[in-house]
Formats: C-alpha cells, structure tokens, sequence
C-alpha cells in the first residue's frame, strides 16, 4: 500500500492490517501521539509491544529537545512502555550532536543557546562545548569576551536564554565559517490543559534576526533526523511509515522523507486543518496533508491482535 | 521638485530644496550623530536650520530614551533642541497605545525604563520591566499568574530579555483581545563606542514566532512616526523634508507620507544600494530611492548660510 498521496483517508479494519504488513519500521512522534506530558495515550504501550512482536521495527522521533536520551528511556518505562532502548529515541538534542560529530565533523567548539537535555547528549557525542561564564563581574551586553575556539552556534529550547547570549552568539555567527544550527523550528510547545510555552523556533527566529542568516535546522520537518536513523539502521523509506500530530511538522518530515504518513487525532492538530491542507492550491501546503489519519494509535490494536 | 531621483545634492539644488521646506525631519543615528560623537557640522546645521526659519524634528526608532533623555544627550553634544522636538519610539509608542490603540488601562511591557517612563506619562501603567529568571518548572510557566487588567503587549529594547518575559509575553498574547505592538524591527542596536548589540527586531521576531501574531509596529517606516509629530505641529507633507542614513526606514517612511527625501551617507545606506533599488521592477523597493543624497548634512550648511 504505497503512499496515498496526501489524501487524509481514514484508516479502519483491514486496511490497517495491510498498511502495517506493508511495513518494516514503524516511526512515532512522541508528544500527542503516545503520551500527553505524563500520561501515556491509551493504547499506546500495548501498539509499541505488539509492533515489535511483529517483527517491526520501531523508533521514535522527537522534536523535544529537554530531555537526553537516557531520560526518554525512563519516562518510556514510567509510563508503561516495556523495553524501549536508548538506539530506538531520535530527539532533535541527540541528533543535533550527532550532526556536529558526523556531519559537520566539527573541529573546534560549539556555542550552544540550549537547556541541559542538549548540553548532555553534547558531551556523550564528545563535542566540545564553549563554557559559559556566568555573570562574571563588570560584564555587561556591550562586552563580548569571544571563544577563538568556537566554530559553530547551536541554538534549541533554552529557559534561561538571555539577551547577553543573543548577543554573543551573534558575534559568533558573524563568521560565515561559523555553523548555525537550530535543534527545532517549533515556535510554541504544548504543554497539558492546552496550553502553550515558547519553543526552540522563538529563539531561533531572535537569532537569525539579529545574524542576518538562515540556521541549518536539524529537527522536523527537515530530513537530518531521518538520516541520522538511517545512517545507523539502514532504513529503506518506502518501507516506513511516520506517525504524528503536528501536521507541519510530523507529516511534513515524512513527506519530505519519503516515508507514508499517519495523523492521529490525539494532540495539536486536528483533521479539519489537515483536509484544508489535502485541498490547497499550494504543493508546499499539500505535503501538510498527512495519507493516512486515525483516531489514536490505539487504532493499530485490533489490527496487531488478530 | 525634480521628477528625477537619486541626485547628488550640488550646492545649488541646496537652496532650491531648502526654499520648498519649512520643517526638516533628522534620524539620529548615523545622521546628526555616531554613538555618542556629533556628525562634525551637525549643530550649526540645526541652528541654521532654525535661524532660516525652518522647523526641525528629530525622528529615531531607538526606544532606550525618553524625549527628556535625548534633549539632554542633543544638548551635551552642542545640539541646541528642546524635548518636545525629539521623537523616539518609547514617546511614540506611548502615544500609539493611547490614541490609536485606545489602550485605558495596563500594558506588558518588554523594554526599558524609558518606555515605562513615557507610557506612565500618558497614563497607562505598565508591568514586567526589569530583570525577570526563570522559577519553577516547565509546567508552571504556562500558568504564570496573569494581571487581567492588561490590554496590550508592547515589547521595545530589552536587555534584560529571558525566556521568562517571553513566555509571559506569550501566555497574554493567547488572547486574541490582547493587542500586540512593537517599538520597530531595526535589528541592530547602534551603541555608544561604534559598537551595536542585537536590536528590538530580534526580540520582536521571538515573541512573534511565539504566539504566531505579527505585532503593529510603531517605529519608521511605519507612517506613525511621521503623523505623530504632524499631529502635534500641524505639519504639510509636502513642504517636508526627511533626512536619514536609511533607505529601508528614513526613506522608505519619506516616501510613503509624500515628503521629500535626502539620504546622508554618514551611516548605514549607500548611493548603489539607492541607484539599485531605482532600477529594481519592484514597487517596495521604488519607494527606497531617496530624492537627493549628501556626503554629509554638514555639506548643506554653505546654502544655509548664505
């Protein structure tokens, strides 16, 4: 069952059997698709069970980039999702270092406008991080001690972001040799009760603002996540599907990977937004427009109980 | 005036421009001054100005300043001007608020004590200025406890911006009541010293990715800044002159309110930029091509006094 080309059908009873038989790997999103903050979607520890017992291959892909990989696994076990190993998380925080270590093959170091989730996954990839002086006396914005060392600037969610690191990473970035590198371009994470916190795409946008320059965005809808899992498990996109919330940001990354995408009903976006995606005139709003769209993953459980 | 534009004004057009005016209008930065140093000739060429008969304002999107503060910075630099002649965005802003905005009641401010001190002056009270850390944990910042008297957002020059007054920014601007307005999108901050630090553009392109909103923005090339002084002093268009360093802000809002234009070339725009943007096919860019351009405003002073 190839693609169905952005078209938001409704999956339901035998056509989830074959949508699953027709692939190897199987990708979730995490917020809004498996769990809600603390709570797990209902349904959804059993579906991530009954897929590997099926001898499907399962990763999960995140654009939240708070947390290092090791505490996804504890929160997967808090939740009751059995044996979810650290090779089977991508957060944008661990693929952005991986990124600078692979890609980039950073020589030097890397100034980073981030929270602890991504200054760890940093240090386990053995990026060298600049350090950050804090509030040293007599500093001020109009002062920028800089790092010669310093070779590129990763910016991602940051709840102590200041205008003194817009300001250095500024001066930073002023050498086109520097690499600008964002983890996520999610203006606004949901937090529960519907509401809102700004997102690592707030920071970025100050930033590229003040710099004039584009940053290389790691996280979806970009492809580099994709790649990451690929570089390490070999995965074919044809025979993978994507499974998320966020209709610009889950669906577009597996439209643009190539991969068949599902929306579920469980988080930020809703169907009437993803058939007004399926009937724009424009094709950077159709690949929006998720192929598949359920209720919850749930859905998947008649299917892999049979 | 001539029809043709972008001409090198010679002494003799000096004259001929100089009679079609009664009022010059004077960016700041770049234009009468460079950080904290006169543009050498400025001083006599506002007193000359004035001895001629004409009136002169000054217009600058710089909202670190009350009216006062910069009446006392033009003075220390041998300027002689009053406060009332000086428009600078956390003056205009407070104007906007109360008159366009019809703003009765308070405001969440991201800016400077010159902003509070202005919008205090028209009688609208706002809260938030000042250094504001991050406390608690991530799910306690979407529920910041909110003030429910205010009305608008107004976000300005901040250095004491975090992911806090973000935050708190965006939690107000979740209300589509909530008005949301910015000082100007300039996105450097020229310093004292010849430095520049990021500008209020980049904290304006953070709260705007945030809340997904675009802010009414108060600073050049908006025409607010030109209606505002013409309210107050009864201005004609067309026997205005505008004169700037800028061809995206002092020309572009020149154009735009039908005054005449003279680009100095003492700061950030440059004649091939100007003669570029005349050629350009584009209609935005046609109205970034200034009447006139000078090496320096010091070079009118010869046709002023004679």
């Amino acid at each position: 069952m190839a693609g169905g080309g952005g078209g938001c059908v409704t999956l339901g009873g035998a056509q989830i059997r074959d949508l699953l038989d027709s692939k190897h790997n199987v990708l979730f999103d995490c917020d809004g698709v498996i769990w809600n903050g603390e709570t797990a979607v209902t349904g959804a520890p059993e579906v991530v069970s009954l897929l590997k017992q099926r001898g499907k291959r399962v990763f999960f892909v995140t654009n939240n980039c708070t947390r290092p990989r090791e505490n996804y696994v504890q929160k997967f076990s808090r939740l009751g999702f059995a044996d979810v190993a650290e090779e089977e998380i991508f957060s944008s925080a661990y693929c952005s270092a991986a990124y600078l270590r692979d890609v980039a093959r950073l020589q030097g170091k890397v100034y980073v406008i981030g929270c602890g989730g991504v200054m760890k996954e940093l240090r386990d990839a053995g990026v060298p991080v600049a350090e950050e002086e804090d509030a040293e006396p007599g500093a001020s914005i109009y002062t920028c001690p800089l790092d010669p060392d310093v070779k590129a600037v990763l910016v991602g969610y940051d709840e102590n972001f200041t205008f003194m690191k817009l300001a250095k990473a500024c001066c930073y970035l002023r050498s086109s040799e520097c690499l600008f590198l964002a983890t996520d371009p999610d203006p606004w994470h949901p937090l529960r009760g519907g509401r809102v916190t700004p997102g690592s795409g707030s920071l970025t946008a100050a930033l590229e603002t003040a710099s004039s320059r584009k940053a290389t965005v790691i996280g979806k809808p970009s492809c580099f996540m994709f790649d990451c899992i690929a570089s390490q498990f070999g995965l074919d996109p044809a025979r993978s599907l994507m499974i998320g919330d966020r209709l610009e940001t889950d669906v577009l990354f597996g439209s643009n990977c190539g991969l068949t995408t599902v929306l579920t009903l469980t988080g930020v976006s809703t169907l009437q937004e993803a058939l007004a995606f399926r009937d724009s005139q424009e094709p950077q709003q159709k690949h929006c427009a998720p192929d598949y769209v359920m209720e919850s993953v749930a859905d998947f459980l008649q299917a892999l109980e049979e | 005036m001539a029809a043709s534009k972008c001409t090198q004004l010679t002494a003799a057009l000096s004259r001929q421009l100089l009679d079609s005016v009664d009022c010059v209008l004077f960016d700041c930065d770049g234009v009468i001054w460079r950080g904290d140093q006169a543009i050498p000739g400025a001083p006599e060429v506002i007193s000359s100005l004035k001895k001629n008969g004409k009136r002169v304002f000054f217009v600058t999107n710089n909202s670190t300043k009350t009216q006062q503060m910069y009446a006392d910075k033009l003075g220390k630099l041998g300027f002689d001007v009053t406060a009332d002649e000086v428009f600078g965005t956390a003056y205009c802003s407070a104007v906007y608020l109360k008159n366009v905005c019809q703003l009765d009641g308070k405001v969440y401010l991201i800016g400077s004590n010159a902003m509070r001190q202005e919008l205090e002056d028209v009688g609208i009270r706002p809260v938030g200025v000042g250094p504001d850390p991050v406390s608690g944990v991530q799910k306690d910042w979407a529920n910041v406890p909110l003030d429910k008297e205010v009305q608008a957002v107004l976000v300005g020059f901040d250095e004491h911006f975090s992911y806090m007054k973000l935050n708190r920014a965006l939690q107000y601007l979740c209300n589509p009541d909530c008005q949301f307005v910015g000082t100007n999108t300039d996105t450097r901050l020229p310093l004292e010293g010849g430095k520049a630090v990021p500008g209020t553009g980049c904290l304006l392109s953070a709260v705007e990715t945030a809340a997904q909103r675009q802010a009414q923005v108060v600073g050049k090339p908006s025409n607010f800044m030109f209606e505002c002084v013409a309210s107050q002093f009864g201005l004609d268009p067309e026997r205005c002159l505008m004169v700037g360093d800028r061809l995206d802000t002092d020309i572009m809002l020149g154009s735009n309110c039908g005054l005449k234009t003279l680009l100095t070339l003492t700061g950030v725009s440059t004649v091939a930029e100007a003669e570029a943007n005349q050629k350009s096919e584009c209609p935005q860019q046609q109205k970034m091509v200034p009447d006139y351009y000078i090496d320096s405003i010091a070079d009118i002073l010869p046709a002023l006094q004679a």
